[in-house]
């Protein structure tokens, strides 16, 4: 959505939902948020919007945030406190590196899938991979020259 | 009246000649946006109707805030900001006149909802309404309502024939409403045929077809119960939770149990290419196609 046209106060988060997606609003706002946080771009102890100011935001309900940020605070993100709004919780690194870990997984386990699927052999996918990682590490140097 | 809900519909009905609405039963909780959702001639109208009591029911309760017509019918409207489809008696009235008036009958007029709703847009503020554009007598309707200041909002397609930035004010109009940080129990009920409306804003959908409630859905279930899947072949007999099925080049599935379908294609050892979301537009309608086909097996269920 686009203009706002009442005054914004407190913290802001740049959330935007898409219509182009067809999953449920709030679980935009949680994997947009979730980004933010894991990314580190939000630090621990980062105050978040009100439920009611983050639905303002991005012209959603009340119980659309609402829901967002207590699954997000189910899975250990963000903190809640009574009077003292919602931040972004500590998070140890190695938490942190395991959530960064489980979503690259994810992105391999599909190029796994795929990969077998075109036929690929183990050694070829192996192949496959050292080249991606070479790949990218000339285009490394390439930005670095 | 279940406890704690704003407007409670018990066995209400109405009908018009061949038409028949009803008999309807449904409780929206104080917090709520519930979008009415139906086909042209369903009977969304007469149901928002029903809570203005500008349609009293043949038969059945209506009551909102704990309160029921016509006892209560002042203190109900008091707290309601309601924008009609079709409004009578603004025809004559400029813009400028219906502000004054309708502000100076409600203590709680919000002014920067209505001029922030109707801002870009050139009104002139002493030309009748009959004569504004049907797009710009729609934004003021919503724009009256909204700014009312009110507990419940009743909007019957407040985004329909509106261009994007126009509909873009109103969603965010109805969002600011309902997380206005001074009334904490605001509640929304408006119609519409804009599926992205619903997906938007609304937390339940009120699902009517051909007079009758199918039910109260809440949007994010009803987004998440249901699931396209490509498998990449063809699966042998029934499949759990599989409710379409079109077999070509590619195989695609729907299912309204999403768990138990991937979990049988597992077992099946049938791998997945890919699964989406399926279209609010498209679960509607298999909802749509279920009550059709549960009515030829018993076509008096009703009766």
């Amino acid at each position: 959505m686009s203009e706002k046209w009442y005054p914004r106060r407190g913290p802001y988060v740049p959330i935007s939902l898409s219509m182009e997606d067809p999953k449920p609003m709030y679980r935009q706002i949680e994997s947009q948020l979730r980004d933010f946080i894991l990314s580190g771009v939000l630090k621990p102890g980062t105050k978040l919007p009100t439920i009611r100011a983050l639905a303002r935001d991005a012209s959603c309900s009340v119980i659309t945030t609402q829901r967002a940020y207590r699954d997000l605070e189910d899975e250990g993100l963000i903190l809640s406190r009574q009077g003292r709004g919602t931040v972004v919780a500590e998070i140890t690194e190695e938490k942190m590196n395991a959530r960064r870990r489980e979503a690259v997984k994810v992105v391999f386990g599909e190029a796994v899938r795929i990969g077998r699927r075109a036929g690929l052999t183990e050694e070829e996918l192996h192949a496959v991979l050292d080249e991606t990682l070479q790949g990218d590490q000339t285009e490394i140097e390439g930005d670095r020259s | 009246m279940t406890q704690g809900s704003i407007i409670s519909l018990r066995d209400v009905s109405k009908s018009y000649g061949a038409f028949e609405l009803g008999p309807i039963d449904l409780d929206v909780e104080p917090g709520c946006v519930v979008a009415v959702v139906g086909l042209i001639g369903s009977g969304k109208s007469t149901l928002l109707s029903m809570l203005m009591n500008l349609v009293p029911p043949d038969s059945g309760e209506v009551s909102l805030f704990g309160g029921a017509f016509p006892e209560d019918e002042v203190a109900i409207k008091q707290k309601i900001g309601y924008a009609p489809q079709l409004p009578t008696g603004y025809e004559d009235l400029s813009p400028r006149t219906l502000c004054e008036l309708v502000s100076y009958f409600y203590p709680g007029w919000d002014q920067e909802a209505y001029e922030g709703l109707l801002s870009g847009v050139t009104i002139e503020p002493d030309r009748p309404f009959e004569e504004l554009s049907a797009g710009t007598q729609r934004l003021l309707i919503v724009a009256l309502a909204l700014a009312v200041g009110s507990e419940l909002l009743v909007l019957d397609e407040p985004t329909a024939g509106l261009d994007p930035f126009a509909r873009s004010r109103v969603l965010a109009g109805i969002s600011r409403f309902i997380a206005d940080e001074r009334h904490r129990n605001r509640t929304v009920v408006f119609a519409t045929h804009a599926m992205e409306d619903v997906r938007l804003i609304a937390d339940h959908i009120a699902f009517l077809v051909d007079g009758e409630l199918l039910g109260l859905f809440e949007t994010g279930a009803m987004l998440e119960g249901w699931m396209v899947f490509w498998p990449e072949r063809e699966p042998e007999g029934d499949v759990p939770g599989m409710v379409e099925f079109d077999s070509g080049d590619l195989v695609r599935l729907v299912s309204d149990s999403p768990g138990e379908t991937a979990e049988a294609l597992r077992a099946r050892n049938i791998g997945v290419l890919r699964t989406e979301t399926l279209d609010l537009e498209e679960i509607l309608s298999h909802l749509m196609r279920r009550r059709a086909e549960r009515r030829t097996e018993s076509p008096h269920a009703r009766e």
